[in-house]
């Protein structure tokens, strides 16, 4: 570094410099998330009009309506939950099943690699579209192998039935966003030392006994961090939903993000699509302390 | 070092970009024209109109902007909300102008039905947009035939019948067609909007309507059970995917020849044209067949629309920036874009040789000629029939997925009628209220 | 274990996944290569009869794509650039420092990341009018940055909290500065965190579509997903061939740049890299 610079920063104290470094960060998030949240927390107390923004005082009456019989966000709720359970728990799955393919040494490996991350990439927007070809009764590879091998004589309903429109949303959801977890999970397993195995192979373990007592703890810390922010994630998803199932059958796959959607744009009720947001928000906060909690007990 | 380098001449192209549509060579004053169609065929059409408008007006120039078809409302609840709207917006459906209309949105457009000259339309073009005060929320900029039904007389000659013209026809005909494994139809069955508009137009073939020319709920009534029991027969013509069939889902379908009949619009023929040219001496169309011979048929129209936004720079140049999409040359080049899917709504159009100059337009000349009838006589939810007052929430009622729910809860998961009807009309009485 | 048949059995079964991972993305491929007419040919073909770059020409040579992807590059990089700074100091001071506040800001962080961000679309527009920034690039990179930041500074915490702090107090003791200890001996250590950091921020940026679809409406300005979108896919009408070409075409810049930040991403994840 240059001199004239290092004898500058070494006139910062360090007890201005802890807040100098974090100011830039807090001052873009002020900006541009606190401000517009402030304004969604106010929103949620009001009764507005999304194209006018003419509002009514309604207090906690959106939340009251909300949580009440007429409001949909028990059973949403539900939906959401499910689908973010069923998802990750796919997705962790196939991640860490996958790292541990991809942990071996092999041809090609790094092609290997690679092509696994795809899903990750391609827009969802493009992804969807090209499943609910694959799942189309005509056009569709789903349908058409199965009924090429036999198994079936009528194509499928992939989409539009339960339990199958929930299933595909998992699949097609765990398909998108496991590569996060594959990339976590395989960068942690390179660093395991062979010896650990070797010794675990002395002792008789065998190979779900060795994953159980040697791998798991290793990687126990990465994966913490994933589930949450895949959690977080899958949670708030609304466009590989919506664009896939439209919250459909009914209402079997309407998830929280798209009741926001639908009050906010649909039925012009932004005051409510901010009522559920902040639902949203507490319903995951909860969760939150309770990982916190979680980890703080095992850390 | 490099990495700073690297960031602020990033940060300053990025800064700079915007900006550069403002730079010094173009000095004129632009109006911004929003749409939802905006295929690269129909673009390369409003540029030609565009050149002319701007030769016309030399001070302007015009930047069209395409919409996203579905998400236009985000977009234009963020412009409207921002006092940012475009100048002219054009090819929204009719029910989204009375919606914006009735919140004080957008101009009346009497000023601009005038400048165009009323007598070119088309008798009853602009019916759907009188709004409760009188005046028009917009001018129709073309018509949709959306719910044609489309027959291949090659299928109904095998199964040795005429067109279907009522309900237990086409029953009878998608039954003959079962043997050969074809799919009678492509209704659709799913929770989105397609199927909410679909359907209503099912219960005005029944001979019912939604809502009464008051706008009270009507769906408590024999027409809407019939045509539920009616669609629910249907299900099992139709494929088993139906039930998340959106617009291009059923389109594909009878395109594609796996499906005897469809329900669409003259996007039909665009699609045939191109990717199933084998079959395109077969199809044809007609009005959807009713529930029986006495009720009239009832076509879905979704009435693209021009209109403007309040508070609008250089109002009057906007206004002629409007008028001139309905110049002749200019107009005809914007329907042959899409071609027999976006209708004329004015007169002389389809005799006009440059409009009939076209491929699909003059190979498919008697079928346009029956949709643009159709069309001109067509209605949609926020329009009933020429008895109703306009209702001005029909969009609304549509996002909030009643009716959809409603064919979803009787057919798909066999629910009780009287009450998932109840339940439909107890959403719909809470978005009407709000 | 090289060569044991159980060996040759993982492999097969990795590779047989990957070819079912991948193939939705094979069949985008081998879609943008067809005539119009083959795409929806009953029964479905795999590989095209006639192979065809005509949509890659039409959207290279006919239509606004170019733009686009030019908007794409530049949105992405300058968000990739700007949060990945900001955060990577703000994870280091949350880390290393204690300040009065410290928790609380954490916390909101945390807060902020919590929220569904289409609640936060219309007052975010609104802002950006009142600042001038309405329908600019600018406007899209500080949007992007709103989710993106938190993201990024869970993550660059997370491989921070783990780099030992015997490091820079050795070269603190050799008299370096704490800033100076930071760039010195932080940020390399950090640096395949940091890198795995910038590639997700990409792709994120790269992919993102909602707060593109309302901010930006001017087509100079237009990203990749609003524009191709908004170009081929309406309710009524796919353009099919084309939004396949499309779709392969907005892939390769992430396969170009994971191809060169492979290693980087395995190595950013690695042996006590990462502290909950």
């Amino acid at each position: 570094m240059s001199g004239a610079v290092s004898r500058l920063l070494h006139r910062v104290p360090d007890a201005a410099l802890g807040p100098l470094l974090i100011a830039p960060l807090v001052l873009i998030l002020g900006a541009v998330v606190f401000l517009p949240l402030v304004a969604a927390l106010a929103l949620s107390l009001f009764e507005v009009n999304t194209l006018t923004l003419d509002a009514a005082w309604a207090g906690l009456g959106n939340f009251a309506r909300l949580f009440g019989d007429e409001g949909r966000f028990w059973s949403a709720l539900l939906v959401t939950l499910v689908w973010t359970g069923g998802t990750l728990a796919l997705q962790l799955l196939v991640g860490v099943g996958l790292a541990l393919l991809l942990n071996e040494d092999m041809r090609f490996r790094s092609l290997a690699r690679s092509l696994v991350l795809f899903p990750y990439f391609v827009s969802t927007v493009v992804a969807v579209l090209v499943w609910r070809w694959l799942f189309n009764d005509f056009f569709g590879l789903a349908n058409q192998l199965l009924i090429g091998a036999g198994l079936i004589a009528e194509p499928v309903d992939w989409l539009g039935t339960m339990p199958n429109a929930m299933l595909s949303l998992i699949v097609v959801g765990a398909w998108k966003f496991f590569p996060f977890v594959v990339i976590t999970v395989l960068a942690r397993l390179q660093t395991i030392p062979p010896q650990l195995y070797e010794a675990a192979r002395l002792d008789g373990a065998g190979a779900w006994a060795r994953f159980r007592d040697v791998t798991l703890p290793q990687i126990a810390d990465v994966l913490a961090i994933t589930v949450l922010l895949r959690a977080v994630w899958d949670f708030k998803e609304f466009d590989l939903v919506y664009l896939l199932t439209g919250g459909g059958p009914v209402n079997a796959t309407r998830t929280l993000p798209l009741i926001v959607y639908q009050e906010a744009f649909g039925l012009n009720r932004i005051g409510m699509a901010s009522a559920y947001a902040v639902a949203m928000m507490l319903v995951m906060s909860l969760f939150f302390l309770v990982y916190r909690r979680v980890s703080k007990g095992q850390g | 070092m490099a990495e700073g380098l690297t960031r602020r001449s990033v940060l300053a192209g990025a800064a700079a970009l915007p900006l550069a549509g403002c730079a010094a060579d173009d000095d004129r004053i632009p109006l911004r024209w929003w749409s939802p169609q905006a295929a690269p065929a129909q673009v390369r059409a409003y540029r030609a109109q565009i050149k002319m408008f701007e030769a016309a007006n030399p001070r302007f120039r015009v930047l069209f902007e395409p919409t996203s078809d579905e998400g236009y409302p985000a977009q234009f609840a963020a412009a409207f909300a921002a006092r940012q709207p475009p100048n002219i917006v054009t090819h929204l459906p009719s029910f989204a102008a009375q919606n914006y209309y009735a919140k004080g949105l957008i101009e009346p457009a009497d000023a601009l039905l005038a400048r165009i000259g009323a007598e070119r339309f088309l008798p009853g073009a602009n019916d759907v947009y009188r709004a409760p005060d009188g005046r028009l929320s917009a001018v129709a900029l073309g018509g949709t035939a959306v719910d044609m039904l489309w027959v291949r007389k090659d299928l109904l000659a095998a199964a040795g019948m005429a067109a279907p013209r009522t309900w237990d026809e086409l029953r009878r005909y998608c039954q003959r067609l079962r043997p050969r494994g074809i799919y009678g139809a492509p209704l659709p069955y799913g929770s989105n909007s397609m199927t909410s508009l679909i359907f209503i137009g099912f219960i005005h073939r029944a001979g019912g309507q939604v809502f009464t020319p008051d706008l009270d709920i009507a769906l408590d009534s024999a027409p809407v059970y019939d045509a539920l029991d009616f669609y629910r027969s249907m299900r099992e013509y139709c494929p088993p995917g139906a039930t998340s069939f959106g617009w291009s889902d059923s389109l594909n379908a009878f395109v594609s020849g796996a499906t005897a009949t469809g329900i669409y619009g003259g996007r039909v023929l665009i699609n045939v044209a191109r990717q199933n040219p084998r079959i395109a001496d077969e199809i044809d169309c007609l009005t959807y067949p009713t529930a029986s011979p006495q009720i009239p048929a009832w076509t879905f129209n979704d009435f693209p629309s021009v209109f403007i936004p309040r508070g609008v720079s250089h109002p009057a140049e906007t206004l002629a920036l409007a008028a001139s999409l309905f110049d002749r040359a200019g107009y005809v080049r914007q329907l042959l874009a899409a071609p027999g899917h976006v209708l004329p709504v004015l007169h002389g159009i389809t005799d006009d040789p440059a409009y009939m100059g076209n491929p699909v337009t003059s190979l498919f000349q008697p079928e346009i000629e029956r949709m643009t009838v159709a069309a001109a006589g067509g209605h949609n939810l926020g329009f009933e029939t020429p008895a109703h007052r306009p209702n001005a929430r029909a969009g609304e009622v549509i996002a909030s997925n009643a009716i959809a729910e409603l064919v979803q809860r009787v057919v798909i998961n066999g629910e009780n009628a009287r009450q998932s009807v109840g339940r439909a009309v107890d959403m719909i009485a809470r978005v009407m209220k709000a | 274990m090289r060569g044991t048949l159980a060996h040759l059995v993982r492999t097969l079964l990795c590779w047989a996944c990957i070819l079912l991972i991948v193939f939705p993305l094979l069949w985008m491929l081998l879609t943008s290569f067809k005539p119009e007419d083959e795409v929806f040919s009953v029964p479905v073909k795999l590989l095209p009869e006639e192979w065809t770059i005509e949509y890659y020409r039409i959207l290279i040579e006919e239509t606004a794509f170019p733009t686009y992807f030019l908007n794409s590059f530049v949105v992405s990089t300058a968000t990739t650039l700007l949060v990945v700074a900001v955060a990577t100091i703000g994870a280091y001071s949350i880390v290393r420092f204690s300040y009065r506040g410290r928790a609380f800001i954490a916390s909101g962080i945390l807060l902020s990341y919590l929220l569904p961000s289409v609640v936060l679309i219309i007052p975010l527009y609104m802002m950006m009018v009142e600042i001038g920034l309405a329908n600019s690039l600018a406007s899209l990179v500080l949007a992007y940055a709103s989710f993106a930041l938190p993201f990024a500074l869970w993550l660059l915490r997370s491989f921070m909290a783990a780099i030992p702090e015997d490091l820079e107090s050795a070269a603190m003791i050799d008299g370096a500065s704490r800033l100076e200890a930071f760039v010195d001996v932080v940020l390399p250590q950090a640096l395949p965190g940091i890198i795995s950091t910038m590639l997700f921020t990409f792709i994120l940026a790269w992919n993102e579509y909602l707060f593109a679809l309302v901010l930006v409406n001017a087509d100079a300005v237009r990203p990749l997903t609003t524009g191709v979108m908004t170009m081929l896919v309406s309710g009524f009408n796919i353009e099919w061939s084309l939004l396949m070409a499309a779709s392969v075409l907005m892939s390769l810049p992430l396969i170009v740049i994971l191809a060169f930040l492979q290693s980087y991403l395995v190595r950013g994840f690695g042996a006590g890299a990462v502290k909950g």
